[in-house]
This record gives structure tokens, sequence and C-alpha cells, in this order.
């Protein structure tokens, strides 16, 4: 053994990977989870291509995913695999979404379908829908510049010298409401029809998800790769208070501006492509927190969490009242409203320490 | 010689003024400790020499530059700060937290050096908490907790650290094993080895007067003396600055100063009748 491979000690439960002069810290359990959680999500994966209006071999479905000729093509190919990359890639940007703006608030109960952010994105959607906006190649712009404004005014009127996370959480649940009311408003006045399709939207559906959804997406998640690899890392000193993070030579205001907005960014886009999928963005950084054990929330495990959560739940949308197809959102509120109100219940008995 | 410099300092919170134009030079390999009656702007001067609160005019200087235009992880490499009552992430274990000291010595692409190993054990040794490792911080009692932050601050290894009351919370045995750290710091045993600069805001002015080299008296806002304790403890100054009349009494044990508060109150003494019987007196007059 050379000088330079002998094992260091480290911080307890990581492990250290070594790339030319590069070291980085890895936490073990957060992989373990990572990898397991990975498994999880393609095994699920499988089962939604398999399971519809008929069942198909989860043989064929591989043959096809492998890309050779199948009689189930069509089936699978062309009709159940662009809906589930959809709401793959809806759930990881809202599981990332929600782990970077829950870490920056400091407070679980911050998810972008609390704040206002999601009511933001609904407003001008729906909005746009009464005006006679009902492209889907159109709506989901709409949909992120609607986030990304309500974001900024929640983020302005809860600043007031520094960032209080109480404060941050209150004003955005004051601007989810409000904003509610402005979407309700759009659909009392705009036609029966743009309003049924509109309340279609605002519960979160992939019903005739494909793509054209999909595919602008999946580039912004690629695009903004390199992002949420300095978040995870930024993350680590977010998560102490003001002071001590500064001391540290933490540029606090800076860092957090950036994990708001590239959480705020990936809410919106998922929100256009999918409507406010609720609940998945607060559940599932935190269910991924709690199975890593990890003193951040991990966003790797917040992500594959997000995917795992809405795929099942789509599934389930499917499957449970067939042939009615339930829309993704009830099935993710029905597990999350519950988890909701236990949070605010255990966040009081706790003195408010979340 | 001082690397850390206050000069015209004056510090506000909105439009009330905490501290006005201030003049400090922190003595080197020292340890200055701030005293002053509660609101009298020495915590707030503390936060204002690491940068934690901007000047409304005048500036703090290191190595005579502005600490306003220096960048802030260049400033952590030389200034470590403990504030007082520092948060840290749900469910971290105490090495964890120690580690996160090496912050601004790591990059993103080097998160972790045979540096970074030693400071951090150097730390925990120092302070006591390596049993104490993989526990989670949030199931450790008041003192353990503070010496786990004491051995994160400790982690940063920079010349100058302070510390906001670092003794709140302990027991008076803790207390004292943590002022005897901070003079170790400033003080280490092997003759030429260069010692680090500490300052701290204490609550006790007798320890105050025992662990510093260099005391600072602080009322509404304004440096009221400063100088080794000897020098300046006396009961005019105890009575000017904390209103307290006292008497102060070379310590038994330590030479230093030790300032003895007037008699307590007493029942018989407010009635203006004559002082306590003894005991003997008591069974004279039963």
């Amino acid at each position: 053994m050379s000088a330079d491979t002998v094992p260091v000690r480290l911080p307890a439960g990581y492990s250290l990977l070594r790339a030319g002069r590069g070291s980085f810290l890895v936490h073990r359990r957060a992989a373990v989870v990572a990898a397991v959680l990975g498994v999880v999500l393609a095994a699920v994966c499988v089962a939604y291509l398999c399971v519809g209006e008929s069942f198909v071999a989860p043989a064929e479905v591989l043959k096809v995913l492998a890309g050779q000729d199948s009689p189930d093509e069509l089936v699978v190919g062309t009709l159940r695999l662009p809906r589930l990359v959809t709401g793959l890639l809806v759930g990881a940007a809202f599981g990332v979404a929600g782990a970077l703006i829950q870490t920056v608030a400091r407070n679980a109960l911050a998810s972008p379908d609390i704040i206002g952010i999601s009511q933001g994105a609904s407003a001008v959607t729906v909005g746009a829908m009464t005006f006679g906006v009902t492209s889907y190649t159109v709506l989901p712009y709409l949909s992120v510049a609607g986030g990304i404004v309500a974001a900024a005014l929640v983020y302005v009127f809860a600043w007031r010298g520094g960032l209080h996370a109480t404060r941050f959480v209150l004003i955005g649940i004051g601007f989810a409401i409000a904003l509610r009311s402005v979407t309700s408003l759009f659909m009392t006045k705009g036609d029966y029809l743009v309003a049924q399709q509109a309340q279609i939207w605002m519960t979160g559906s992939l019903n005739g998800r494909g793509w054209e959804e999909a595919a602008p997406l999946g580039w912004t998640l690629l695009v903004l790769v390199p992002a949420m690899l300095w978040a995870a890392r930024a993350q680590r000193t977010v998560s102490m208070d003001d002071d001590t993070a500064t001391a540290l030579g933490v540029r606090l205001g800076r860092v957090r501006l950036g994990l708001v907005l590239l959480g705020v960014v990936l809410a919106s886009v998922a929100t256009g492509a999918a409507g406010p999928v609720d609940f998945v963005a607060l559940l599932a950084p935190q269910i991924a927190r709690r199975t890593t054990r990890t003193a951040q929330i991990p966003l790797l495990g917040s992500a594959l969490m997000g995917a795992v959560v809405v795929v099942l739940a789509d599934l389930l949308a499917r499957k449970l009242l067939a042939p009615t197809e339930l829309p993704v959102g009830v099935l993710t509120a029905a597990v999350g409203a519950p988890y909701l109100i236990w949070l605010i219940v255990r966040s009081r008995t706790a003195g408010g320490k979340a | 010689m001082s690397r850390l410099t206050a000069r015209e300092l004056t510090l506000a919170y909105e439009d009330r003024t905490v501290v006005h134009e201030l003049e400090l030079a922190v003595p080197d390999g020292q340890v200055t400790v701030i005293v002053g009656p509660n609101a009298c702007g020495k915590s707030t001067t503390l936060r204002a020499l690491g940068r934690l609160l901007k000047p409304r005019g005048g500036a703090v200087l290191l190595d005579g530059q502005e600490l306003a235009k220096i960048p802030t992880k260049r400033i952590a490499q030389s200034i470590g700060l403990l504030p007082q009552s520092p948060v840290a992430p749900e469910a971290i274990t105490v090495a964890d937290l120690v580690s996160r000291g090496r912050q601004p010595h790591q990059h993103w692409w080097q998160q972790w050096s045979r540096e970074d190993e030693r400071a951090v054990t150097d730390a925990m040794e120092r302070t006591d908490v390596q049993s104490l490792a993989e526990r989670p911080v949030d199931e450790l009692s008041g003192g353990q907790r503070q010496r786990v932050w004491i051995a994160m601050a400790l982690a940063q290894e920079t010349d100058l650290l302070l510390l906001d009351e670092p003794t709140t919370y302990l027991d008076i045995a803790h207390q004292v094993e943590v002022l005897d750290l901070v003079r170790q710091l400033a003080h280490p045993t092997p003759i030429g080895s260069r010692g680090r600069t500490v300052v701290a805001v204490l609550h006790d002015l007798n320890q105050a007067a025992r662990y510093a080299d260099h005391l600072v008296a602080m009322k509404s806002g304004r440096i009221v003396a400063e100088g080794h304790p000897k020098d300046i403890v006396t009961a005019d100054l105890v009575r000017e600055v904390f209103g307290l009349d006292s008497v102060v009494v070379p310590d038994p044990v330590t030479g230093s100063p030790l300032v003895v508060p007037g008699a307590p109150y007493s029942p018989s003494r407010l009635a203006d009748v004559p002082a306590p019987a003894t005991t003997s007196e008591r069974l004279r007059h039963p």
C-alpha cells in the first residue's frame, strides 16, 4: 500500500471516492438507498408497462425496451412508454425541487406545492386556457413563467434583511391561497368546457401525455444536471444556521438564491408538463431523508423517490377504477394530505422545530 | 501587533445605533475578553469582527484590509467564529458536524484530505468528544453539544477565533475546561510555537479577569476601559460599568482581580435592625 492509498479516517458513515487529484465524500447509506431505489424504480416501470387495458408479459416489455421487434410494440412503446417517461421525469423534478426548497427554508412544509409555486403556475396556465390558449406546446412555458413569478413574489415579501424560514413558509401559504382564488376566478369566468379541461390539468394528470411533454422536460433536467451536482454540495452548508454558515465562508445569500431558483425552475417545468401533481415535492424528499438518515436531504434519493411515487401512483390511477382513469394527483393527494397533517401536528408539538 | 482591528466602528440594527465609533486593536496571540452589562453591544461588536454584521460606519480591518472587501471564504480561512446559539442540521452526527469546520479549506472536487482528517481528529481530541463521534448531535446534553461546536470551530484551524459566550449551557467544571482550552490555544506549551488569537464575549466578570490577557469593558456601545485585568479591574470600574457596589480582592489562586459583590439581600438589613444574630447570641437570648 502506498502512502496515498492508506485509508483515512472519515466522518462516520462516509466513504471516500478518489479520482486523480479529486476526492469525494459519499454517504454510504445514501448510496445504498439510491441503488435500492433504482432497482425498485426499474421494477415499478416494467410493471407500469405490463399493466393496462391489456396485460403484456414482462418479457415482451423488455423486448420492446431493447428495441427488438414485438407484437406489443404499439401498446408498450407508443402508448405507455411516453406517459411513463413523462411521469418519471415529473416525479424526479418534483422530488429535487421539494428537496431544494425545503433545505433553503429549513422547513419540511416548504414544498413548491405548499408555498405557491404550483399555484402560480396553475393561475397563469388556467388564465391562458380561458383566453383560448390550449396548445400543450405553449402552456408549459406559461406555467414555468407563472411559477417563477410566484416564487419571486414570495421571496421578495419574505425578505426582511434576511430570509426567515417560518415567514417564508407563511407568506408562501398566503400566496398559494390568493393564487388559487385567482385560478377559480378564471375558471368561473371561462367557458364550461375549458373549465373542465383546466380542472383536470389542475389535479395533475398524466393522461394523454407523450413525447411532446417528456422531451422538453427531459432536456431541461439534463441541462440542469451540473447545477444539481453543485446544489448537492451547497446543501451541506445551507442546512446550518446563518451565522455559522457565514463563519464557514459560505456566501449564504447567493447560495440560497441559486438553490431556490433551481428548485423553482424544476417545480415549474414539472407543473407545466403534468399539472401540479400534489404532495410529491412535499413527500419524496422527506421519505428519502428518513431512509438515508443523512444530515441534509439527499438529492439523488429525492429524485428517485419522486419518480417511484409518481409512476406507482399513476399505475394505480390507471388500474384502480378501470376503465375510468383517475388523475395521478388524486392518488398522490390521498397519501400526501394525511402526511401533511401529521407534519403540522408534529411540528407544533416539537415547538416548531423542523 | 494586531491583525484584526476596528476603526471608528459604528454598528446599528435598523435605526437603533448599538455601538458608537469603536476603536479596537485585538492583540495577536492573546486572549481578549469583552465584558459589559446586557445590551452593551459586546456580542454585536464580536459579530462585526466576524463580518456577520455590516458596519453602519467605520470598518473592521483584517491585515489592514477592509473585511467587507475580502471574499467571505478567504476570511473564513483566517477567522473562525462560534455564534451564541448555533443550529445543527437535523440528525447530523458529531463527527460530521465537526468535519464541516473544514469547509473553507475544501473545494467541491477535494472534499476530504489528510489535512482535514488531522484537523478534525485534533479538534475532537482537544475538546474530548471523540467518544461521541457517531452520536447524533440532537441527542447530546447541552454541555456535550457546546464542546462539539467548539470542536467544529477549532477544526477550521484559523489564526483568529471569535467565541460568543462559549461557556453558556456549561456547568462550572466544563466552563473551566473550555476556558483553559481557550488559554491553551493562545499560549501553546512548546516555547516558540505560535499561539492563536482568541476574542471571547463572557458574561462572568471573574472568569474574564481570570482568563483574559486583554480585557475590554464596554458600556452603552462604548469602550470604558481596556488593558490587562490586573491594571483595570477596580471597584470603581465595576461600579461605572455594571452599576454594582463591590470589593475587588486578589484571587487566592491566580492573584488576578476577583470581584466580590456587596452584601446580599437580607430582611434585617433592609429593616435597618442590627446585623443578624449569631448562634451564640441566639443562645443567650432565646
